[in-house]
């Protein structure tokens, strides 16, 4: 191969090297918001786990029907039980009932899914219900109408399942998760899950241990 | 076939330089698109869902991996074997290699069918890299058709 030919492969070798790298790279860095203005403060009306002196308080905004955070369930749910002693945990609605390019709603069963947690919030037991809708993904997303699976959970949790029917209809609890999720959009927020630790939003961590590291930094720094 | 063959490289001998360095950068864009994905798979980012929408449902589904190999990687792959073809052509001006590159365009084609009937049939979703990968295989294989009908016409002067 003479010099010039060496040379031509070289340069489209280098080519597809950098563009490979540039990816690699810019992927480490992460994805997701980080102009994002700084979430209202904890309520009586969020749903909360942990104390309330807790040094970190992690806020999410989440979508049942929404793929990523039922993944994020699973790592919020550990990080919560290994980390209780130190952060709280605050679940916002944020469900993507938008009308998509192909006239098709984006997460047709996020709304309901969203009303029956809160109804059974009204009952005390929304975690209770959030766990059930997570843990149960697969068994809902897809149904043309998911009502008579949540009811199914309503009476497995212990819900009243009468009073759990009326406040699924109830446009106060509807008017409450539309609330919820326009101050989302007023926060900027353009995906689910979003994290927010301490008021801050997060880069969506890529496993547990990062996500731990980010609980165990945000800890260590309020307590100084 | 083989006089079909040699008459085929002969109609692509004045195929001049600009066109194929035209589909070289699609196929190079193309194949930073599905790289973009298959790093993606490897590094096991969870995609959120955006308001915009589509991409987690279509990036998440059993059709996303083949044999347990992600289709996006197999996409990067034929990418690169268009990108390698076409270059090598540039380099060496060895016509059988742009016949073979330009004929492998079908199987784009072909792969870009399938993936946006399951957006629009099955899956109900979009993902916007996704139909960008069909955008650039279309493309390609329409240069390849445009390339060997060019050679067509100039045969009949």
């Amino acid at each position: 191969m003479n010099t010039k030919r060496f040379f031509f492969w070289l340069c489209f070798i280098i080519v597809i090297g950098l563009i490979v790298w540039g990816l690699i790279v810019a992927m480490n860095k992460g994805s997701g918001g980080t102009n994002l203005a700084a979430p209202a403060p904890v309520s009586v009306a969020d749903h909360v786990l942990g104390s309330s002196t807790a040094p970190v308080t992690l806020i999410e905004y989440s979508d049942f029907q929404c793929p990523a955070c039922e993944t994020y369930y699973q790592l919020v749910k550990r990080l919560y039980d290994e980390s209780s002693s130190t952060m709280r945990l605050v679940y916002r609605q944020f469900p993507l009932d938008n009308l998509l390019g192909n006239g098709q709603v984006q997460h047709p069963n996020a709304d309901a899914a969203a009303w029956a947690s809160e109804a059974a919030g009204v009952q005390g037991k929304f975690w209770q219900m959030h766990d059930e809708l997570f843990a149960n993904h697969t068994d809902w997303t897809e149904l043309a109408d998911p009502l008579s699976v949540f009811q199914g959970y309503a009476t497995k949790i212990g819900l009243d399942l009468g009073r759990f029917k009326t406040d699924m209809s109830s446009s106060t609890l509807h008017d409450f998760v539309s609330a919820e999720k326009d101050e989302g959009i007023h926060l900027g927020i353009n995906q689910t899950p979003t994290f927010f630790i301490n008021g801050k939003v997060i880069t969506n961590p890529q496993g547990y241990e990062q996500f731990k590291a980010l609980i165990d930094a945000a800890a260590t720094s309020s307590t100084q | 076939m083989n006089n079909l063959k040699r008459l085929l490289t002969r109609r692509l001998q004045a195929v001049p330089n600009k066109v194929i360095i035209l589909v070289l950068i699609i196929a190079i864009i193309g194949f930073a698109d599905a790289s973009y994905l298959s790093v993606e798979h490897f590094q096991n980012v969870i995609p959120p869902c955006s308001l915009t929408g589509g991409c987690e449902k279509v990036l998440t589904s059993s059709f996303s991996t083949l044999l347990g190999i992600p289709v996006s990687l197999l996409g990067a792959i034929y990418y690169l074997l268009i990108a390698i073809g076409l270059f090598s052509f540039l380099e060496s001006k060895n016509h059988e290699v742009l016949r073979v590159t330009l004929l492998l365009t079908i199987l784009g084609l072909l792969a870009s069918l399938w993936f946006v009937f399951l957006q629009v049939f099955i899956l109900h979703s979009y993902c916007v890299y996704c139909m960008g990968s069909v955008a650039t295989s279309t493309l390609l294989f329409i240069c390849a058709v445009v390339i060997f009908e060019r050679y067509e016409k100039s045969l009949e002067l």
